[in-house]
């Protein structure tokens, strides 16, 4: 048997994630107005044909609610990766390019920012912004640039002295252009991957953040607001409130790591057998 | 090999953990066998945050409850008439400006000091110097005039006065210092606080030198707990009564058994009944859609309340018709009779016609309401769907919102928000309905209605206080206005909820007054009368 190609294995792994994950997405919004519905004609019902994860104490249907949640949760994660990673080029590029004093200042903003629990970031900023979607985007966005920053300024840094670059230098090409030609291929990897390693942790710390009850407002189909209703219930033997939703959020968290995984693989391979 | 190990010794343990759950529904003989002690589990929101002291809201709170700890100059009873505890007699002078009681003369504080009319006169002048949570604007000063008279000297007349003494706690004036008083509070009251872990329990111990009647439990243990907690506690056997909701009524425990109390915990939608515009302080009040009385009257009969109930809370509930059904003040005129068609022909007449999404219109205008219920508190959020649900049949498409109390209130003028009242003092119907000097509208939600404010009024100062009730009930319908159906509907109440508690077999619990609003101290308004069946 002829051995697959490592490389066109990777690529398939890799489109068919992002489908599943943007079929999710799109399915998510379809069924969203569905999901809020309240039938008390059909409260608690244990997970059946007709309704594979079952139902809640408003006669909700979990399955719908479980799709439209994790929808959310992916659009929350889009949003905040997408701001975050923007926060981390700029932030990175900076401290590495600006000076010592630049770098010295964001340097210390990294620090502060990583300092502080993750969470109680989290919650502290919801909280300020006024909780619900804005809160919990802003809160996310603002505590997650740090780690991807620090890559990038670190990996400009070490760019900065190669040997290439310093002749390329010598030899008068722009700084536009040795941006362009020489360190932009060099990053790109790394800030990609960075990129998508963000999702997970953004829909956990949604999840969380909204469990605890700092985050979106509880008619909202989120992941979050879910489990912390299914938590009431679990006493009375209701497990498939809780069970279902949480497993889909854990698939999905892992869906984005592999991504994030295979993706370094795709566009850095010397980085694996580093 | 060793794989299989692992796995096999994880099937046990998950095996045991099964067994250990079960066979926690059974331990009944972990309860100790004594006769005059019993153990109960409240929410973790009944634990008085400032403490027992009367001043910082201990039962005179946002939750109405005899203290326990401290004597009371009156008391409610069952049947919410005023009754006797440490006063003798009491009347009120013909203005209704001054209040003089006369207290019984044999009552020491739990430190051996005789309580005094200055001990009253002291504890009233520092409520109304300190409470942040109750309202003694309308009392000027109290003064002892000898050592059982006291005199109140009121700002206003003040009619229901008796209903503020029945829950004020008289606190030692030699040993009172607020700092303190909360976490250690001297009382004449029939129970002596013995023990306070803050966020955990709170033992009270039979006052010896009770001078009424001697509590038969002498020991009452009151564990602070969530409801899923509470409920594992009592399938682990580990207290005698705990609160519970309709989530879990249809859950049995050996041993145990679910008992239903009666309340005036209601729940209700404010409808604000002016059109939408702006106020000195840049909030948004009004609703155009409920600023018509005639969609308000829609509403309130195009409720099936009964529905509600048995869909939400599992049928432990009674439909609420105002905020003080059953009490002496209520006026019966406002109950109504669930009418769809009736809901439907009044929403026609105010020019809402069905359109052909089901969602009625006029003048090209959507029938759309946002309501706001607590976030986090799931009945209300169920009650709230369920209204949302039977408004949609009206033609009234909903949208569910959930906010938090900081921004509520002022949401609230302008949005239906799903409250919950319920006390035993007619002030409640001034609180929602008497319109404000400053504003000309009601606190709560906008509105205002020169008769209604008339009469309570009125009411407040009669001299007599069964005479008042008739006056409150005139505030609710005299015949040509009001706050009901055929008035002016600013309310819209949906439920009365039932408090449930789960009781262990042997135990009964004294008679209860209809429970106000608050799930938790109410109940023990009577525990030294509480009995174990041998």
């Amino acid at each position: 048997m002829k051995r697959q190609n490592s490389r066109k294995s990777t690529l398939l792994f890799l489109g068919v994630t992002v489908f599943l994950l943007l079929f999710l997405v799109v399915i998510g919004l379809g069924v969203e107005e569905e999901a809020t519905v309240t039938d008390f004609t059909r409260t608690n019902l244990a997970p059946s044909l007709r309704y594979p994860f079952g139902t809640d104490w408003m006669g909700r249907d979990m399955f719908l609610r479980t799709l439209a949640g994790l929808s959310l949760s992916i659009r929350i994660g889009l949003l905040t990766a997408g701001v975050s990673a923007v926060v981390a080029l700029l932030l990175g590029v900076a401290a590495a390019t600006l000076g010592p004093r630049v770098d010295g200042c964001i340097s210390w903003c990294i620090d502060l920012v990583m300092g502080i629990p993750h969470i109680l970031l989290v919650m502290l900023i919801s909280i300020a912004c006024g909780r619900g979607f804005v809160g919990v985007v802003t809160g996310v966005a603002l505590s997650h640039w740090t780690s991807l920053a620090r890559l990038v300024r670190g990996e400009i840094l070490q760019l900065r002295q190669a040997p290439y670059m310093l002749a390329a230098e010598k030899l008068g090409v722009s700084r536009f252009r040795q941006a362009r030609l020489h360190m932009l291929p060099h990053i790109l990897p790394q800030f990609l991957t960075g990129l998508v390693l963000l999702f997970p942790h953004a829909i956990l710390h949604e999840a969380s953040v909204t469990f605890l009850g700092f985050g979106l407002a509880s008619e909202q189909p989120a992941i979050g607001v879910i489990l912390s209703e299914s938590m009431r219930y679990l006493t009375t033997g209701k497990w498939w409130l809780a069970l279902f939703p949480g497993l889909a959020l854990v698939l999905v968290v892992i869906l984005f790591a592999l991504l994030g995984d295979r993706l370094r693989r795709w566009l850095d391979p010397a980085s694996v057998h580093a | 090999m060793r794989f299989w190990k692992i796995r096999g010794l994880a099937l046990l343990l998950g095996l045991a953990l099964i067994a250990g759950c079960q066979g926690g529904t059974t331990s009944q003989e972990d309860r100790q066998e004594s006769t005059d002690s019993v153990i109960i589990a409240m929410g973790p929101t009944s634990e008085p945050e400032a403490g027992f002291d009367p001043a910082f809201g201990w039962g005179a709170g946002e939750h109405v409850h005899e203290p326990l700890i401290q004597s009371t100059l009156l008391v409610t009873n069952t049947d919410l008439t005023i009754g006797y505890d440490l006063a003798t007699d009491y009347y009120a002078s013909e203005d209704g400006l001054t209040w003089t009681v006369t207290l019984r003369d044999d009552v020491h504080f739990t430190d051996g000091e005789p309580l005094t009319a200055a001990d009253v006169a002291f504890t009233y002048n520092t409520v109304k110097a300190s409470s942040s949570v109750n309202d003694f604007t309308m009392l000027d000063y109290a003064e002892a005039t000898d050592d059982v008279t006291v005199v109140f000297h009121m700002n206003r007349a003040f009619s229901i006065w008796p209903y503020t003494m029945a829950i004020v706690g008289i606190v030692p004036e030699h040993a009172y210092d607020s700092a303190s008083y909360g976490t250690n509070p001297i009382g004449s009251g029939r129970y002596i606080l013995k023990q306070w872990d803050r966020g955990q329990q709170v033992i009270l111990e039979a006052n010896p030198d009770y001078y009424g009647e001697e509590p038969a439990m002498k020991r009452v243990t009151i564990l602070f707990m969530e409801e899923d907690a509470a409920f594992l506690a009592v399938q682990a056997g580990q207290v005698d009564v705990a609160y519970t909701s309709a989530t879990y009524s249809d859950q049995t425990v050996s041993g145990y058994s679910l008992a239903s109390y009666a309340s005036v915990d209601n729940r209700g939608f404010n409808l604000p009944a002016i059109m939408q515009t702006t106020d000195a302080e840049g909030r948004t009040i009004g609703n155009d859609l409920t600023a018509d009385v005639r969609v308000r009257r829609a509403i309130n009969i195009g409720i099936d309340r009964q529905e509600m109930i048995d869909n939400v809370l599992n049928g432990y509930g009674t439909p609420a018709y105002s905020i003080c059904d059953q009490l002496p003040w209520y006026n019966e005129a406002s109950e109504v009779e669930y009418d769809p068609e009736a809901a439907a022909a009044l929403l026609e007449e105010a020019g809402w016609m069905m359109g052909e999404d089901g969602v009625r219109q006029k003048e090209g205008v959507r029938a759309e309401l946002t309501l706001l219920y607590a976030n986090g508190d799931s009945v209300r959020q169920a009650l709230t769907a369920d209204f949302a649900n039977q408004l949609g049949e009206l033609g009234i498409d909903c949208t569910l919102e959930g906010v938090g109390w900081d921004t509520a209130y002022d949401r609230a003028l302008s949005t239906p928000l799903l409250w919950g009242w319920g006390a035993h003092t007619p002030m409640e119907l001034y609180n929602i309905y008497h319109s404000m000097a400053d504003t000309g509208y009601a606190e709560y939600s906008p509105y205002a209605n020169e008769t209604v404010d008339t009469y309570m009024d009125q009411a407040l100062a009669s001299s007599d206080l069964e005479e008042s009730y008739a006056l409150w009930q005139l505030a609710q319908w005299d015949g040509t206005t009001g706050v009901t159906q055929e008035g002016d509907i600013p309310w819209v109440w949906l439920v009365n909820i039932d408090h449930l508690y789960w009781v262990r077999d042997g135990l009964t619990i004294a008679e209860q007054k209809i429970h106000p609003h608050g799930h938790g101290w109410s109940l023990v308004n009577n525990v030294d009368q509480w009995r174990w069946s041998s």
